[in-house]
Protein backbone atom coordinates (compact mmCIF):
# COMPACT_ATOMS: atom_id res chain seq x y z
CA UNK A 1 0.00 0.00 0.00
CA UNK A 2 3.07 2.23 1.01
CA UNK A 3 4.49 1.77 -2.49
CA UNK A 4 1.15 3.25 -4.73
CA UNK A 5 0.72 5.88 -2.24
CA UNK A 6 4.31 6.95 -2.96
CA UNK A 7 4.01 6.72 -6.49
CA UNK A 8 0.47 8.87 -5.80
CA UNK A 9 2.53 11.26 -4.54
CA UNK A 10 5.41 11.48 -6.73
CA UNK A 11 2.99 11.81 -9.85
CA UNK A 12 1.35 14.58 -8.02
CA UNK A 13 3.98 16.33 -7.28
CA UNK A 14 5.63 15.77 -10.58
CA UNK A 15 2.56 17.13 -12.28
CA UNK A 16 2.08 19.99 -10.34
CA UNK A 17 5.69 21.54 -10.83
CA UNK A 18 4.98 21.63 -14.52
CA UNK A 19 3.33 24.97 -13.85
CA UNK A 20 3.43 25.84 -17.66
CA UNK A 21 1.92 22.78 -18.90
CA UNK A 22 -0.95 22.70 -16.06
CA UNK A 23 -1.71 26.44 -16.78
CA UNK A 24 -2.92 25.57 -20.58
CA UNK A 25 -4.23 22.30 -19.99
CA UNK A 26 -6.65 24.92 -17.18
CA UNK A 27 -7.55 27.28 -20.62
CA UNK A 28 -8.31 24.98 -23.05
CA UNK A 29 -11.86 23.52 -21.00
CA UNK A 30 -11.95 27.53 -20.10
CA UNK A 31 -11.64 28.25 -23.94
CA UNK A 32 -14.54 25.22 -24.71
CA UNK A 33 -16.57 26.61 -22.30
CA UNK A 34 -16.17 30.41 -23.55
CA UNK A 35 -16.45 29.83 -27.03
CA UNK A 36 -19.56 28.20 -26.94
CA UNK A 37 -20.85 30.66 -24.01
CA UNK A 38 -23.47 32.90 -26.47
CA UNK A 39 -24.66 29.81 -28.10
CA UNK A 40 -26.82 27.23 -26.82
CA UNK A 41 -25.92 26.55 -23.22
CA UNK A 42 -25.81 22.01 -23.22
CA UNK A 43 -22.96 22.54 -26.00
CA UNK A 44 -20.95 24.87 -23.65
CA UNK A 45 -21.41 22.69 -21.19
CA UNK A 46 -20.19 19.53 -23.15
CA UNK A 47 -17.16 21.15 -24.49
CA UNK A 48 -16.63 22.38 -21.03
CA UNK A 49 -16.33 18.24 -19.96
CA UNK A 50 -14.64 17.59 -23.22
CA UNK A 51 -11.72 20.06 -22.11
CA UNK A 52 -11.43 18.33 -18.82
CA UNK A 53 -11.31 15.08 -20.35
CA UNK A 54 -8.84 16.36 -23.36
CA UNK A 55 -6.56 18.29 -19.97
CA UNK A 56 -6.48 15.31 -17.75
CA UNK A 57 -5.83 12.32 -20.49
CA UNK A 58 -2.86 15.13 -21.66
CA UNK A 59 -1.54 14.82 -18.20
CA UNK A 60 -1.82 11.43 -18.10
CA UNK A 61 0.01 11.07 -21.82
CA UNK A 62 2.92 13.41 -20.22
CA UNK A 63 3.36 11.44 -17.12
CA UNK A 64 3.27 8.23 -18.47
CA UNK A 65 6.10 9.29 -21.59
CA UNK A 66 8.22 10.74 -18.61
CA UNK A 67 8.12 7.19 -16.57
CA UNK A 68 8.99 4.95 -18.88
CA UNK A 69 12.93 5.43 -18.48
CA UNK A 70 12.33 5.21 -14.25
CA UNK A 71 9.99 2.28 -14.55
CA UNK A 72 12.05 -0.10 -14.95
CA UNK A 73 14.63 0.44 -12.17
CA UNK A 74 11.77 0.95 -9.84
CA UNK A 75 10.57 -2.52 -10.27
CA UNK A 76 14.35 -3.82 -10.05
CA UNK A 77 13.74 -1.66 -6.51
CA UNK A 78 11.23 -3.91 -5.38
CA UNK A 79 8.30 -2.16 -7.30
CA UNK A 80 5.24 -4.84 -8.92
CA UNK A 81 3.72 -3.91 -12.11
CA UNK A 82 0.36 -3.15 -10.31
CA UNK A 83 2.29 -0.72 -7.97
CA UNK A 84 3.18 1.69 -10.67
CA UNK A 85 -0.05 1.93 -13.10
CA UNK A 86 -2.24 1.95 -9.91
CA UNK A 87 -0.11 4.64 -8.09
CA UNK A 88 -0.26 6.50 -11.26
CA UNK A 89 -3.52 6.63 -11.74
CA UNK A 90 -4.73 7.16 -8.05
CA UNK A 91 -2.61 10.55 -8.73
CA UNK A 92 -3.87 11.57 -12.10
CA UNK A 93 -7.43 11.12 -10.97
CA UNK A 94 -6.60 13.16 -7.94
CA UNK A 95 -4.75 15.48 -9.77
CA UNK A 96 -7.95 15.81 -12.29
CA UNK A 97 -10.28 15.53 -9.58
CA UNK A 98 -8.68 18.98 -8.16
CA UNK A 99 -8.49 20.93 -12.12
CA UNK A 100 -12.64 19.69 -12.16
CA UNK A 101 -13.18 22.08 -8.99
CA UNK A 102 -13.27 25.21 -10.60
CA UNK A 103 -14.57 24.14 -13.89
CA UNK A 104 -17.83 22.61 -11.66
CA UNK A 105 -18.03 25.83 -10.08
CA UNK A 106 -17.78 27.99 -13.75
CA UNK A 107 -21.24 27.65 -14.67
CA UNK A 108 -22.53 27.86 -10.79
CA UNK A 109 -20.76 31.33 -11.28
CA UNK A 110 -22.42 31.85 -14.61
CA UNK A 111 -25.68 31.42 -13.47
CA UNK A 112 -26.62 28.47 -15.28
CA UNK A 113 -29.79 26.11 -15.09
CA UNK A 114 -28.55 22.80 -14.60
CA UNK A 115 -29.07 19.36 -12.52
CA UNK A 116 -25.87 19.74 -10.50
CA UNK A 117 -25.66 16.41 -9.98
CA UNK A 118 -25.70 15.37 -13.07
CA UNK A 119 -22.78 18.13 -13.98
CA UNK A 120 -20.78 16.34 -11.03
CA UNK A 121 -21.48 13.03 -12.20
CA UNK A 122 -20.23 13.89 -15.49
CA UNK A 123 -16.65 15.36 -14.42
CA UNK A 124 -16.32 12.31 -12.63
CA UNK A 125 -16.90 10.22 -15.66
CA UNK A 126 -14.83 12.52 -17.52
CA UNK A 127 -11.92 12.69 -15.06
CA UNK A 128 -12.33 8.05 -14.61
CA UNK A 129 -12.06 7.83 -18.18
CA UNK A 130 -9.20 10.51 -19.42
CA UNK A 131 -6.97 8.69 -17.00
CA UNK A 132 -6.40 5.19 -17.80
CA UNK A 133 -6.92 6.76 -22.00
CA UNK A 134 -3.89 9.20 -21.58
CA UNK A 135 -2.06 6.34 -19.73
CA UNK A 136 -2.84 3.77 -22.39
CA UNK A 137 -2.00 6.06 -25.36
CA UNK A 138 1.41 6.57 -23.30
CA UNK A 139 2.07 3.35 -23.18
CA UNK A 140 1.34 2.38 -26.12
CA UNK A 141 3.38 5.38 -28.16
CA UNK A 142 6.44 6.09 -27.06
CA UNK A 143 6.59 9.87 -27.99
CA UNK A 144 4.54 12.79 -26.38
CA UNK A 145 4.10 14.10 -30.31
CA UNK A 146 2.32 11.01 -31.27
CA UNK A 147 0.84 10.73 -28.70
CA UNK A 148 -0.63 14.07 -28.35
CA UNK A 149 -1.72 13.89 -32.05
CA UNK A 150 -3.32 10.76 -31.86
CA UNK A 151 -5.75 12.01 -28.51
CA UNK A 152 -6.31 15.31 -30.40
CA UNK A 153 -7.53 12.94 -33.01
CA UNK A 154 -9.68 11.19 -30.71
CA UNK A 155 -10.68 14.28 -29.55
CA UNK A 156 -11.91 15.38 -32.60
CA UNK A 157 -13.86 12.92 -33.34
CA UNK A 158 -15.71 12.84 -30.28
CA UNK A 159 -16.68 16.80 -30.67
CA UNK A 160 -18.02 16.02 -34.54
CA UNK A 161 -19.80 12.48 -34.37
CA UNK A 162 -24.00 12.72 -34.20
CA UNK A 163 -23.96 11.33 -30.70
CA UNK A 164 -26.88 9.49 -31.84
CA UNK A 165 -25.69 7.03 -33.99
CA UNK A 166 -24.28 4.00 -32.98
CA UNK A 167 -20.46 5.09 -33.66
CA UNK A 168 -20.32 7.63 -31.15
CA UNK A 169 -20.31 4.56 -28.66
CA UNK A 170 -17.22 3.84 -29.18
CA UNK A 171 -15.64 7.47 -28.35
CA UNK A 172 -13.87 7.24 -25.05
CA UNK A 173 -15.57 10.62 -23.49
CA UNK A 174 -19.17 9.75 -24.73
CA UNK A 175 -20.44 9.46 -21.09
CA UNK A 176 -20.24 12.81 -19.91
CA UNK A 177 -21.73 13.63 -23.02
CA UNK A 178 -24.56 11.59 -22.29
CA UNK A 179 -25.18 12.66 -18.73
CA UNK A 180 -24.63 16.02 -19.85
CA UNK A 181 -27.72 15.93 -22.25
CA UNK A 182 -29.32 14.79 -18.99
CA UNK A 183 -27.87 17.76 -16.85
CA UNK A 184 -28.68 20.39 -19.85
CA UNK A 185 -32.17 19.24 -21.16
CA UNK A 186 -34.08 17.77 -18.22
CA UNK A 187 -34.14 14.55 -20.13
CA UNK A 188 -35.08 11.04 -18.88
CA UNK A 189 -33.27 9.38 -16.45
CA UNK A 190 -31.92 6.47 -19.33
CA UNK A 191 -29.67 9.61 -20.46
CA UNK A 192 -27.95 9.13 -16.85
CA UNK A 193 -27.84 5.34 -16.66
CA UNK A 194 -26.45 4.93 -19.86
CA UNK A 195 -23.69 7.21 -18.93
CA UNK A 196 -23.13 6.27 -15.73
CA UNK A 197 -22.81 2.69 -17.26
CA UNK A 198 -20.61 3.51 -20.03
CA UNK A 199 -18.33 5.37 -17.79
CA UNK A 200 -17.54 2.49 -15.60
CA UNK A 201 -17.56 -0.09 -18.59
CA UNK A 202 -14.98 2.60 -20.54
CA UNK A 203 -13.26 3.04 -17.42
CA UNK A 204 -12.30 -0.92 -16.56
CA UNK A 205 -11.53 -1.66 -19.79
CA UNK A 206 -8.56 1.46 -20.09
CA UNK A 207 -7.86 0.37 -17.17
CA UNK A 208 -7.08 -3.18 -18.12
CA UNK A 209 -5.43 -2.21 -21.10
CA UNK A 210 -3.30 -0.30 -19.40
CA UNK A 211 -2.60 -3.14 -16.70
CA UNK A 212 -1.94 -5.45 -19.32
CA UNK A 213 0.42 -3.36 -21.60
CA UNK A 214 2.45 -2.24 -18.02
CA UNK A 215 2.77 -5.91 -17.14
CA UNK A 216 4.20 -6.93 -20.81
CA UNK A 217 6.37 -4.15 -20.33
CA UNK A 218 7.69 -4.93 -17.23
CA UNK A 219 7.04 -8.15 -16.99
CA UNK A 220 10.40 -10.83 -15.29
CA UNK A 221 12.06 -12.05 -18.35
CA UNK A 222 11.87 -15.76 -18.79
CA UNK A 223 15.76 -15.87 -18.97
CA UNK A 224 16.36 -14.27 -15.81
CA UNK A 225 16.68 -16.74 -12.51
CA UNK A 226 16.86 -15.06 -9.27
CA UNK A 227 18.08 -17.34 -5.91
CA UNK A 228 18.05 -15.95 -2.89
CA UNK A 229 21.62 -15.45 -1.27
CA UNK A 230 23.23 -18.22 -0.21
CA UNK B 1 48.85 21.04 -4.69
CA UNK B 2 50.40 21.95 -0.54
CA UNK B 3 52.18 19.00 1.49
CA UNK B 4 48.46 18.51 3.27
CA UNK B 5 47.09 17.40 -0.33
CA UNK B 6 49.95 15.77 -1.53
CA UNK B 7 49.47 13.76 1.80
CA UNK B 8 45.61 13.25 1.16
CA UNK B 9 46.20 12.00 -1.95
CA UNK B 10 49.05 9.67 -1.08
CA UNK B 11 46.58 8.21 1.30
CA UNK B 12 43.56 7.93 -1.24
CA UNK B 13 46.01 6.21 -3.72
CA UNK B 14 47.85 3.74 -0.89
CA UNK B 15 44.07 2.84 0.06
CA UNK B 16 43.25 1.91 -3.54
CA UNK B 17 46.48 0.01 -4.38
CA UNK B 18 45.02 -1.98 -1.51
CA UNK B 19 48.54 -1.31 0.61
CA UNK B 20 47.47 -2.70 4.07
CA UNK B 21 45.87 -0.01 6.56
CA UNK B 22 48.75 -0.16 9.06
CA UNK B 23 51.87 0.02 6.58
CA UNK B 24 49.87 2.89 4.40
CA UNK B 25 49.54 5.19 7.85
CA UNK B 26 53.41 4.64 8.82
CA UNK B 27 54.33 5.37 5.07
CA UNK B 28 52.17 8.68 5.70
CA UNK B 29 53.64 9.14 8.38
CA UNK B 30 56.95 9.07 7.42
CA UNK B 31 56.53 11.15 4.66
CA UNK B 32 54.71 14.11 6.56
CA UNK B 33 57.84 13.76 9.51
CA UNK B 34 60.47 14.05 6.77
CA UNK B 35 58.60 17.10 5.13
CA UNK B 36 58.14 18.57 8.08
CA UNK B 37 61.64 18.37 9.22
CA UNK B 38 63.63 18.66 6.24
CA UNK B 39 61.23 21.27 4.23
CA UNK B 40 60.52 21.31 0.87
CA UNK B 41 58.19 20.70 -2.10
CA UNK B 42 56.40 17.05 -1.96
CA UNK B 43 56.79 17.16 -5.60
CA UNK B 44 60.35 17.72 -5.75
CA UNK B 45 60.48 15.64 -2.92
CA UNK B 46 58.88 12.38 -3.56
CA UNK B 47 57.34 13.18 -6.94
CA UNK B 48 54.09 12.84 -7.57
CA UNK B 49 52.11 10.84 -5.51
CA UNK B 50 50.56 8.27 -7.71
CA UNK B 51 54.19 7.36 -8.77
CA UNK B 52 55.56 7.18 -5.13
CA UNK B 53 52.24 5.36 -3.83
CA UNK B 54 53.73 3.00 -7.04
CA UNK B 55 57.15 3.10 -5.48
CA UNK B 56 55.89 1.83 -2.31
CA UNK B 57 53.77 -1.01 -3.61
CA UNK B 58 56.36 -1.84 -5.62
CA UNK B 59 58.55 -2.09 -2.28
CA UNK B 60 56.50 -3.71 0.53
CA UNK B 61 53.75 -4.87 -1.79
CA UNK B 62 50.08 -4.94 -0.84
CA UNK B 63 47.51 -6.51 1.58
CA UNK B 64 45.74 -10.02 -0.17
CA UNK B 65 42.05 -8.81 -1.25
CA UNK B 66 39.38 -10.31 0.67
CA UNK B 67 39.16 -13.75 -1.37
CA UNK B 68 36.02 -13.74 -3.92
CA UNK B 69 32.57 -15.12 -2.47
CA UNK B 70 29.67 -16.99 -3.68
CA UNK B 71 28.58 -16.85 -7.57
CA UNK B 72 26.27 -13.78 -7.54
CA UNK B 73 25.97 -13.73 -11.34
CA UNK B 74 25.80 -15.90 -13.52
CA UNK B 75 25.50 -15.18 -17.54
CA UNK B 76 25.64 -17.99 -20.04
CA UNK B 77 25.66 -17.98 -23.63
CA UNK B 78 23.83 -14.88 -24.28
CA UNK B 79 22.82 -14.02 -27.95
CA UNK B 80 21.08 -10.63 -29.35
CA UNK B 81 20.15 -9.93 -32.62
CA UNK B 82 18.66 -6.76 -34.07
CA UNK B 83 17.00 -8.19 -37.05
CA UNK B 84 19.85 -9.91 -39.48
CA UNK B 85 22.97 -8.09 -37.48
CA UNK B 86 24.10 -10.01 -34.69
CA UNK B 87 25.00 -7.77 -31.82
CA UNK B 88 25.70 -10.27 -28.98
CA UNK B 89 26.75 -14.32 -29.65
CA UNK B 90 27.57 -16.80 -26.88
CA UNK B 91 28.96 -14.18 -24.28
CA UNK B 92 29.39 -15.52 -20.99
CA UNK B 93 30.31 -13.72 -17.56
CA UNK B 94 30.76 -15.27 -14.15
CA UNK B 95 30.91 -12.60 -11.18
CA UNK B 96 31.91 -13.58 -7.86
CA UNK B 97 30.44 -11.59 -4.98
CA UNK B 98 33.82 -9.57 -4.27
CA UNK B 99 34.95 -8.62 -7.81
CA UNK B 100 34.50 -5.84 -10.04
CA UNK B 101 33.98 -6.95 -14.01
CA UNK B 102 34.51 -4.90 -16.88
CA UNK B 103 32.75 -4.85 -20.04
CA UNK B 104 34.50 -3.25 -22.82
CA UNK B 105 34.49 -3.20 -26.22
CA UNK B 106 34.39 -1.32 -29.27
CA UNK B 107 31.11 1.16 -29.82
CA UNK B 108 28.41 -0.62 -30.91
CA UNK B 109 29.49 -4.03 -29.85
CA UNK B 110 26.10 -4.78 -27.78
CA UNK B 111 28.09 -3.64 -24.30
CA UNK B 112 24.42 -1.77 -22.99
CA UNK B 113 22.90 -4.42 -24.12
CA UNK B 114 24.53 -6.90 -22.43
CA UNK B 115 23.86 -5.31 -19.25
CA UNK B 116 20.22 -4.35 -20.02
CA UNK B 117 19.64 -8.39 -20.89
CA UNK B 118 21.77 -9.40 -17.35
CA UNK B 119 19.14 -7.10 -15.45
CA UNK B 120 16.00 -8.55 -17.09
CA UNK B 121 15.31 -5.29 -18.97
CA UNK B 122 15.53 -7.01 -22.28
CA UNK B 123 15.50 -10.69 -24.07
CA UNK B 124 18.13 -12.13 -25.42
CA UNK B 125 17.52 -14.65 -28.53
CA UNK B 126 19.35 -17.19 -26.32
CA UNK B 127 21.70 -17.54 -23.16
CA UNK B 128 20.65 -17.15 -19.59
CA UNK B 129 21.31 -15.42 -16.33
CA UNK B 130 21.03 -16.30 -12.43
CA UNK B 131 21.27 -13.90 -10.78
CA UNK B 132 21.67 -14.28 -6.37
CA UNK B 133 20.34 -11.42 -4.26
CA UNK B 134 19.09 -8.11 -5.11
CA UNK B 135 20.20 -6.26 -8.45
CA UNK B 136 20.74 -2.83 -8.86
CA UNK B 137 21.14 -0.77 -11.92
CA UNK B 138 22.52 2.28 -13.13
CA UNK B 139 21.53 3.13 -17.04
CA UNK B 140 24.05 5.27 -18.86
CA UNK B 141 21.61 8.20 -19.35
CA UNK B 142 17.96 8.85 -17.85
CA UNK B 143 16.17 7.11 -15.31
CA UNK B 144 15.56 9.78 -12.90
CA UNK B 145 12.19 11.74 -13.39
CA UNK B 146 13.17 15.37 -14.02
CA UNK B 147 10.62 17.29 -11.88
CA UNK B 148 11.55 15.30 -8.84
CA UNK B 149 13.87 16.64 -5.83
CA UNK B 150 16.96 13.73 -5.28
CA UNK B 151 15.33 13.38 -1.45
CA UNK B 152 11.73 12.32 -3.38
CA UNK B 153 14.16 9.83 -5.78
CA UNK B 154 15.50 8.33 -2.23
CA UNK B 155 12.04 8.28 -1.11
CA UNK B 156 10.83 6.33 -4.10
CA UNK B 157 13.26 4.28 -4.15
CA UNK B 158 13.62 3.32 -0.51
CA UNK B 159 9.51 2.74 -0.76
CA UNK B 160 10.21 -0.05 -3.19
CA UNK B 161 12.53 -2.19 -0.35
CA UNK B 162 9.87 -1.10 2.27
CA UNK B 163 11.76 1.71 3.46
CA UNK B 164 10.56 4.91 5.66
CA UNK B 165 11.43 7.90 4.43
CA UNK B 166 13.90 9.39 6.96
CA UNK B 167 16.01 6.11 6.41
CA UNK B 168 15.77 6.62 2.90
CA UNK B 169 16.54 10.09 2.84
CA UNK B 170 19.69 10.10 5.04
CA UNK B 171 20.78 6.64 3.11
CA UNK B 172 20.46 8.77 -0.24
CA UNK B 173 22.69 12.08 1.21
CA UNK B 174 25.31 9.92 2.56
CA UNK B 175 25.54 7.33 -0.72
CA UNK B 176 25.59 10.71 -2.53
CA UNK B 177 28.48 12.77 0.04
CA UNK B 178 30.58 9.38 -0.82
CA UNK B 179 30.58 10.88 -4.41
CA UNK B 180 31.30 14.17 -3.13
CA UNK B 181 27.64 15.28 -3.39
CA UNK B 182 25.63 17.09 -0.58
CA UNK B 183 22.29 15.89 -2.01
CA UNK B 184 19.84 17.62 0.17
CA UNK B 185 18.99 20.40 -2.02
CA UNK B 186 15.96 21.65 -3.02
CA UNK B 187 16.63 21.31 -6.83
CA UNK B 188 14.24 19.25 -9.45
CA UNK B 189 16.68 16.49 -11.55
CA UNK B 190 16.36 18.66 -14.73
CA UNK B 191 18.08 21.59 -13.20
CA UNK B 192 20.99 19.41 -12.30
CA UNK B 193 24.23 19.30 -14.32
CA UNK B 194 24.85 16.42 -16.62
CA UNK B 195 27.42 14.67 -14.21
CA UNK B 196 25.22 15.75 -10.79
CA UNK B 197 22.60 13.92 -12.29
CA UNK B 198 24.39 10.78 -13.05
CA UNK B 199 25.90 11.58 -9.31
CA UNK B 200 21.91 10.91 -8.60
CA UNK B 201 21.84 8.15 -10.77
CA UNK B 202 24.21 6.09 -9.26
CA UNK B 203 23.33 6.77 -5.96
CA UNK B 204 19.70 5.47 -6.86
CA UNK B 205 21.24 2.44 -7.92
CA UNK B 206 23.56 1.90 -5.06
CA UNK B 207 20.71 2.68 -2.07
CA UNK B 208 19.22 -0.96 -2.26
CA UNK B 209 22.00 -2.49 -1.23
CA UNK B 210 22.21 -4.43 -4.04
CA UNK B 211 24.32 -7.75 -4.14
CA UNK B 212 24.61 -7.46 -7.76
CA UNK B 213 25.31 -3.71 -9.62
CA UNK B 214 25.38 -3.18 -12.56
CA UNK B 215 26.39 -0.08 -14.42
CA UNK B 216 26.59 1.24 -17.60
CA UNK B 217 29.36 3.72 -18.23
CA UNK B 218 27.50 5.59 -15.24
CA UNK B 219 30.65 8.49 -15.05
CA UNK B 220 29.49 10.89 -17.82
CA UNK B 221 29.85 14.03 -17.19
CA UNK B 222 31.66 13.17 -13.58
CA UNK B 223 34.75 15.94 -12.91
CA UNK B 224 38.56 14.39 -12.27
CA UNK B 225 37.73 14.29 -8.21
CA UNK B 226 34.56 12.62 -8.77
CA UNK B 227 35.85 10.05 -10.75
CA UNK B 228 38.45 9.46 -8.22
CA UNK B 229 35.65 9.36 -5.44
CA UNK B 230 33.54 6.72 -8.13
CA UNK B 231 36.13 4.07 -8.30
CA UNK B 232 37.23 4.21 -4.13
CA UNK B 233 33.37 4.01 -4.16
CA UNK B 234 33.19 0.52 -6.46
CA UNK B 235 36.40 -0.68 -4.31
CA UNK B 236 34.51 -0.12 -1.14
CA UNK B 237 31.77 -1.82 -2.36
CA UNK B 238 33.61 -4.60 -3.48
CA UNK B 239 35.28 -4.86 -0.42
CA UNK B 240 31.56 -5.52 1.62
CA UNK B 241 30.91 -8.06 -1.08
CA UNK B 242 28.85 -6.46 -4.00
CA UNK B 243 29.69 -8.07 -7.69
CA UNK B 244 29.76 -5.62 -9.68
CA UNK B 245 29.47 -5.63 -13.30
CA UNK B 246 30.67 -2.09 -14.99
CA UNK B 247 30.71 -0.91 -18.41
CA UNK B 248 33.87 1.19 -19.42
CA UNK B 249 35.50 2.04 -22.73
CA UNK B 250 38.11 3.65 -20.68
CA UNK B 251 40.81 1.23 -20.81
CA UNK B 252 43.30 2.95 -18.11
CA UNK B 253 41.16 1.44 -15.42
CA UNK B 254 41.30 -1.82 -16.32
CA UNK B 255 43.87 -2.58 -13.46
CA UNK B 256 41.54 -2.13 -10.76
CA UNK B 257 38.69 -4.81 -12.00
CA UNK B 258 38.99 -8.54 -11.46
CA UNK B 259 37.19 -9.69 -14.61
CA UNK B 260 37.12 -8.41 -18.08
CA UNK B 261 35.34 -9.39 -20.68
CA UNK B 262 35.46 -7.92 -24.38
CA UNK B 263 32.49 -7.81 -26.16
CA UNK B 264 34.47 -6.58 -29.76
CA UNK B 265 33.30 -8.93 -32.19
CA UNK B 266 36.86 -9.36 -33.95
CA UNK B 267 37.50 -11.71 -30.56
CA UNK B 268 36.42 -14.38 -29.29
CA UNK B 269 33.54 -13.23 -27.37
CA UNK B 270 32.81 -14.03 -23.53
CA UNK B 271 36.22 -14.78 -21.94
CA UNK B 272 37.15 -14.15 -18.67
CA UNK B 273 40.66 -12.72 -18.32
CA UNK B 274 41.35 -12.08 -14.57
CA UNK B 275 45.00 -10.71 -14.36
CA UNK B 276 45.88 -11.16 -18.01
CA UNK B 277 44.06 -8.15 -19.95
CA UNK B 278 44.15 -5.16 -17.26
CA UNK B 279 42.04 -7.75 -14.97
CA UNK B 280 43.74 -7.24 -10.95
CA UNK B 281 45.86 -9.95 -10.21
Amino acid sequence: MNRLVTVAEMTLRELLRRRGVLLLLLLMPLTFYLIRRDAYLGQSVRSLLLGVGWAVSTAALFATTAARELEPRLRLAGYRPHHLYLGRMLGLWTVGLVISVPFFLLPMIDGADLRYGGLAAAMLCSVAVAAPFGMLIGALLPRELEGTLLLLTVVTVQMLIDPAGSGARLTPFWSSREIATWTVDNTDHGYLSRGLLHGLVVTALLAVGVAAVASVRLRRRRHLRHLPVG
Amino acid sequence: MNADDWLRTLTAELHQRRVAADAARHVVAEAATHLREGGGDPWVVFGPPQQYAGAVVESIGTAPGPRPGPVRLHAAGITKRYGRRSVLRDATLTVRAGQIAAVIGANGCGKSTFLRICAGLMSPDAGEVTVSGRLGYCPQSGGTADFLLADEHFVLIGAGQGVARGPARRAGRAAARQLGWEAGGDVQARHLSGGTRQKLNLTMSTLSAPDVLLLDEPYQGFDQGTYVNFWDQLSRLRDTGTAIVVVTHLLNQLDRVDIVLDLTPARETGWHAPGIQGGRP
